[in-house]
């Protein structure tokens, strides 16, 4: 049994912030996390680390959250996020007052923008629609969500946090009405531990519903589906966003080496059960193609859907309602986090630990604005062409991933699942979608033996089923051609069967 | 976007000579589509391992997927040189119509330095390999040849390139009196190296000078209703594949439309029945190396076809495998090994087939085959020639 | 214009593409085979699967669904072609082991027992069931073989270890054709005192020369040796394509690399050249008859879009089993992926149906309703439909003139 004071359920940006922010003000806390970190809708979006631009027509205070937030985090965290700015762009046919609307919404919030000519746009992103009327430039960033969380989760880790990523929490203990812990199964091993503290965070995003029934409390929410699509390689280095009310298939977002397009918005119940459909990924990307022609014959690697947890509105379109988070007390020690944005995530953190401190009577301010993230002295952030300085013993090949990276990632986290190594190093991020390297990494793993031979073919198995609900619903031309050749290569040359 | 078109297949690394022996090279997947998602005109290039490649285009002849890996390579390579300070080695081989130039004007003294061990002694300071013996300059370059007028509908503006000009004008002779003797009008255009040379060594903007040059001179000649014709498969790709390619020369299309590899245009005349040669009895029994840029040249193989009407001729056609050379590459000492491993391997294969003779298209994979096995190697020009009973003497 | 004339042009270096120009160079016709780049074949594991749904391939094919395109090939002429494999393979040095009445396994990269029929002698002693003990060699770094998984599925395996100094397949194969190599590499291994029954490699054991390679280790150890083909870059794929190519050549054929057809020539109801990209002049190739053999999607002889799917060199009408959603089954094993059923439908000549075109021919991998991995009948029916192709075509050339 562990005792501490605060438990925090959940690994996404949201959790991972808040236990930097405890850890920065000494407060012992535990971590949960029933996947990996950034497993929801953390890591199932687009990575926009927003100017704030978005939101300034229909909701000034989320604008201005945003817009400090974007500059806070381009300064503590420079290693996860990529300065690349962003544009709005106006089609012909986009509503002229709209526009007006909008610079004067940005001015409100405090937000700088720059109306530049349509020639000017092409001349920073060569690909744009060359009959785009003009474009708004605005601080926009790329930004890493899983970097982000492990880098949160580092001040964590240095100041005596503890934390167990592939638990899932299966029961809220409760004493005299009160909530003083937690029983969390251990996925790989089955086996129950139990967590006692004073206060349990609920920050498990969609999930946080079910997480407070556990504990008999409720938090109404909305689930709201949102599809995205991943191209083969960068067709911008900016962010693209669409001149008009927030609408599907509107924003395009560098990241890496590819780009990220999307959403799609579709009310859902269950957020262990998401389906991409043929329809949302082709809405996507005849939308993106509007502003980025070159999306209409581009290579799409990946198609694939996040829910966003959304505070139940009465609002019909899901477009519509507010982006602004909330903490609920469910007065008996468990308190909920839940709405908000990626973009906001510290702000929530720390307003959260500050309801914290206060319950603790304690006083120790937030530092987590000021303080640069831990751990970034690690991290080869950008540009990108670094990568290209090492290309021997490479084993993830579209992401040139090095053996000596896997086996480092291995060795230091003790994972005994590929997906820790693909989210730690981006192996199997690429067009391959780790069909070539995740055989070889699992190969790895047991020649280090951290896995043993039989675990390898299983999570073989299991890998290629997950990465075909993502790969499927991208299936043509290109991608078509090598999936086939995967298959060939799995089920022909290495004669898989589906059970032993 | 030809890169995106890429399955990770590994046939065009399957057909890298260079992969095969030297392990500092990724290979041309890895090299071409794959990095190239890496590779922004923002970020300084940092990709040295680039220049490791040799150019043979194996990669494009197998990619099923039109990737062209050699070519993103090619244009990785343009970047490098623009970004970074060049050897040497690269500087000398860029500019080595200038070099070769004052060699054949100074004939006797350049050879004895070339072969005597002082010479040797300065390559391999500056970074040339002398692995094979360094290609004897001659007197009498092809610039001092006169065009051949046999007032025959067809005319030609012969283009022999560097290596004819200065090492071999004798087969370039032989090639003029072959197309003289099928009844054609030869001309020899003003001309400069091809640019090749210097586009291998990462010097792009010298490669687009003689392109531009080539291009006007040659330009001329085809407004008056000359075929363009050229004898080193490499200057030819040179001269169809980057004159409207990489080095955008605005007659670029016009000379590629234009230009015939000389045995291509021979078959033509044939095909056509404007030429009837009667081949003699040849009894011999050679090895025909293929160049690799013969076969990014996407003609087949004419000159094999060309040798197959010789009666006795005994021919075996090796199309797997790179002598190594590839024009400079070998020569620079950081590549001396590779090419080596590469050259013996070719020589193992055609010492296979017992032939005792070596037939290729392109001189320096004859310098290389020739050095490396001890057996003499011939133009196919000079093949068809004999058949012919025609010399480069009058 | 630069036009050459032949009789035939085939499109595509697989190994239907190859055996149906040996087969037509062979009766003297002019064959040119023009392909866009290597094939599939390459990839392969270099074995002949001919239909792995029953022991005997010949009453698995029997038993496949009626449109299946093994149907079109009269079951004499199958086992012909088979033989006619094993001989031209024999004249190339590639010798291959087993016969059409019997399938036989070789061992996976993954320990499974792959069924296939003819296989390359250098895996004739793979293992047909679970009992034999094998002491597997592997190299140190090697990137696309792991011998745990094999370890996983088989009792008495183990594995041994030799730093050959490089990473990837294609270098040990070229250091296992080099003597000193050879000679070191062997002191190492009879060191290792092998107790288990039989000797197995990845498949890296030379180029030209593999089969003479694995005997003589195996007369040095005194154990049956034999590979076990890898992922891509395969050797054995390789093996094979080099051998079937020098069998085209040796035959007289012609082959232009790096020529994707990108237009056609026709009059009336035929087809009189095909085109390709030409820096230079437009390049073109006339023949009198056109065989088909580019393969399905991998093979690039198919393009799907998001709208439908296309078959890319004459624009043939191609069978599918419906739009985008239907290609693909929910689950990844399944094997019943309705993508593997797309194709063109020939009739018994192997002439396409619905196509107004009278003198081409397909054969391969493009032919509809295939499902090459369900049914494990990949170079198989490469070779049978070659066969036939080979004879329509040679047939409607001695009649037209």
């Amino acid at each position: 049994m562990i005792k501490t004071d605060v438990i925090i359920i959940g690994g996404g940006a949201t959790g991972c912030g808040i236990a930097r922010d405890l850890a920065l003000r000494g407060i012992p806390h535990c971590l949960i996390e029933k996947g990996d970190f950034a497993a929801g809708a953390t890591g199932a979006c687009h990575g926009l680390l927003h100017s704030g631009c978005r939101y300034a027509v229909t909701d000034s205070i989320a604008a201005s959250e945003c817009y400090e937030e974007n500059l806070i985090l381009r300064r503590i965290g420079r290693k996860c996020v990529e300065q690349t700015g962003g544009l709005f762009v106006r089609l012909p046919g986009d509503s002229k007052r709209f526009r007006e609307l909008f610079l004067r919404s940005c001015e409100d919030v405090g937000i700088p923008t720059e109306v530049i000519s349509s020639t000017r746009a092409i001349e920073l992103v060569p690909n744009l629609n060359p009959e785009i009327e003009e474009a708004i430039k605005v601080p926009d960033c790329s930004i890493d969500p899983f970097r982000l969380c492990l880098l949160n989760i580092r001040t964590s880790e240095l100041r005596g946090g503890i934390i167990f990523t592939r638990h899932k929490v299966t029961e809220i203990i409760k004493s005299h009405g009160r909530c003083t812990g937690i029983k969390a199964v251990d996925q790989a091993t089955g086996e129950i531990r139990e967590i006692h503290g004073n206060i349990i965070v609920n920050a498990t995003g969609a999930w946080a519903n079910m997480i407070a029934s556990l504990a008999g409390c409720e938090v109404p929410m909305t689930l709201v589906k949102g599809s995205l699509v991943i191209t083969n390689h960068r067709l911008t280095n900016m962010v693209i966003n669409r001149l008009r009310h927030p609408s599907d298939g509107d924003i395009i977002v560098p990241n890496e080496a590819v780009c990220l397009a999307g959403t799609t918005s579709l009310t859902i119940d269950d957020p262990d059960n998401l389906l991409t459909e043929s329809r949302e990924v082709d809405t996507i990307i005849s939308e993106a193609g509007k502003m980025i022609p070159h999306f209409n014959n581009t290579r799409i690697i990946r198609a694939f859907s996040g829910v966003r947890p959304l505070l139940k509105s009465k609002k019909a379109d899901s477009h519509e309602i507010s982006r602004g988070f909330q903490i609920i007390d469910h007065e008996n020690g468990l308190y909920s986090i839940a709405g908000g944005k990626l973009t906001t995530f510290r702000l929530m953190a720390e307003k959260m630990v500050d309801t914290i401190m206060a319950s603790f009577n304690l006083k120790k301010s937030c530092e987590t604005a000021e303080i640069p993230l831990d751990g970034q002295e690690e991290l080869s952030g950008y540009p990108l062409s670094k990568r290209l300085a090492d290309m021997k013993n490479i084993v993830c090949e579209c992401e040139l991933v090095t053996r000596q990276e896997v086996e480092r990632i291995i060795r230091q986290t003790g994972t005994r699942n590929v997906g820790d190594i693909q989210h730690r190093t981006r192996l199997g991020m690429g067009p391959c979608q780790g069909g070539f390297c995740t055989f070889r990494a699992l190969g790895i793993m047991n020649d280090m033996s951290v896995i043993s031979p039989k675990q390898s073919m299983e999570m073989l198995r299991g890998f290629l089923q997950r990465r075909y609900r993502g790969i499927r619903h991208a299936l043509w031309g290109d991608q078509l051609r090598e999936e086939q050749l995967v298959e060939y290569i799995y089920m022909g040359i290495l004669a898989m069967e589906k059970h032993e | 976007m030809k890169y995106e078109h890429c399955i990770r297949c590994t046939i065009c690394v399957e057909n890298c000579p260079v992969f095969r022996v030297n392990p500092e090279f990724p290979g041309p997947k890895q090299s071409g589509p794959d990095a190239q998602r890496f590779r922004s005109d923002r970020d300084k290039a940092e990709d040295e391992w680039v220049l490791l490649c040799s150019q043979c285009k194996r990669c494009e002849m197998a990619c099923p997927c039109g990737v062209e890996p050699a070519e993103i390579i090619l244009k990785a390579q343009q970047r490098y040189g623009l970004e970074h300070s060049h050897t040497p080695a690269h500087l000398l081989f860029a500019n080595n119509y200038y070099l070769s130039a004052l060699g054949s004007l100074t004939v006797p003294f350049a050879n004895m330095i070339a072969s005597a061990e002082i010479g040797k002694k300065a390559f391999r300071a500056l970074g040339i390999s002398t692995h094979i013996p360094f290609p004897k300059f001659r007197f009498r370059t092809m610039r001092k040849e006169k065009k051949i007028l046999n007032k025959g509908t067809r005319k030609v503006a012969f283009f022999y390139g560097c290596f004819i000009n200065f090492y071999r004008p004798d087969i370039g002779r032989k090639i003029v009196r072959l197309l003289s003797a099928l009844n054609v009008d030869v001309v020899l255009p003003p001309q400069w190296c091809c640019g090749l040379p210097a586009l291998g060594n990462g010097n792009l903007a010298l490669a687009k000078y003689f392109a531009q040059k080539n291009a006007s001179s040659l330009s001329n000649y085809i407004d008056a209703g000359y075929d363009i014709v050229y004898t080193c498969t490499s200057c030819g790709l040179c001269l169809l594949h980057d004159y409207p390619g990489i080095l955008e020369i605005p007659q670029g299309k016009k000379v590629a439309e234009n230009c015939y590899d000389v045995h291509e245009y021979i078959l033509k005349l044939i095909h056509e029945e404007y030429a009837k040669p009667v081949f003699k009895e040849t009894p011999r029994k050679i090895a025909y190396h293929i160049p690799c840029h013969l076969r990014a040249l996407n003609i087949g193989y004419p000159a094999a076809k060309l040798m197959s009407l010789i009666p006795g001729l005994e021919c075996d056609i090796l199309d797997d495998t790179c002598c190594g050379l590839s024009g400079s590459y070998g020569f620079k000492k950081s590549n001396a090994a590779t090419s080596i491993q590469l050259g013996n391997r070719a020589v193992s294969f055609i010492k296979k087939t017992k032939a005792k003779e070596i037939v290729a298209d392109c001189g320096s994979c004859r310098m290389q085959l020739g050095g490396l096995s001890g057996l003499s190697a011939f133009d196919p020009a000079e093949i068809l020639c004999e058949s012919l009973g025609i010399t480069d003497q009058k | 214009m630069s036009v050459t004339e032949y009789d035939v042009v085939i499109i595509g270096a697989g190994v239907a593409g190859l055996t149906a120009g040996a087969l037509l160079s062979e009766r003297g016709f002019k064959v040119a085979l023009v392909t866009e780049g290597e094939p599939t074949a390459c990839l392969s594991t270099g074995c002949v699967d001919v239909c792995s749904r029953d022991h005997k391939p010949l009453s698995g094919i029997h038993d496949l669904p009626p449109e299946h395109p093994y149907h079109l090939v009269p079951e004499k002429i199958t086992g012909e072609a088979l033989n006619y494999f094993k001989t031209a393979m024999m004249d190339m040095g590639l010798p291959y082991a087993g016969w059409a009445e019997e399938n036989r396994f070789v061992l996976s990269a993954l320990g499974t027992l792959k069924t296939s029929c003819l296989v390359p002698l250098t895996m004739k002693a793979a293992p047909q069931d679970d009992k034999d003990s094998i002491h597997i060699i592997t190299f140190k770094g090697l990137k696309d073989f792991y011998p745990g998984y094999i370890v996983s599925r088989r009792k008495n395996t183990k594995f041994s270890v030799y730093d050959a100094g490089v990473n990837h397949t294609m270098g040990l194969a070229s250091h296992f054709e080099e003597k000193e190599f050879f000679e070191k590499f062997m002191i190492w291994l009879e060191r290792l005192n092998i107790d288990e029954d039989k000797i197995a490699f990845p498949a890296v054991c030379g180029m030209e020369s593999a089969a003479d390679i694995i005997n003589t280790i195996a007369i040095l150890t005194g154990k049956p040796v034999f590979e076990i083909p890898t992922i891509p870059p395969s050797m054995p794929g390789r093996r094979l394509f080099n051998a079937l190519k020098g069998y085209f050549r040796k035959k007289g054929g012609m082959i232009y690399w790096s020529w994707r057809v990108e237009g056609t020539e026709k009059a009336g109801r035929l087809v009189e050249a095909v085109a390709t990209h030409s820096e230079g002049r437009p390049n073109s190739i006339n023949a009198r008859a056109f065989i088909l053999a580019t393969g399905s999607f991998v093979g690039g002889g198919l393009t799907a879009t998001r709208e439908s799917i296309i078959e890319n060199v004459f624009n043939l009408p191609v069978h599918t089993d419906g739009p985008r959603e239907t290609w693909f089954d929910h689950d990844y094993f399944s094997l019943n992926h309705g993508i593997g059923r797309a194709g063109i439908i020939a009739d018994s000549s192997l002439r396409p149906t619905d196509s107004p075109w009278e003198n081409i021919f397909v054969c391969g991998g493009i032919l509809a309703n295939t499902e090459i991995l369900k049914n494990g009948c990949g170079h198989g029916l490469a070779l049978a439909t070659a066969h036939v192709a080979a004879r329509s075509c040679a047939e409607y050339l001695s009649h037209e003139i």
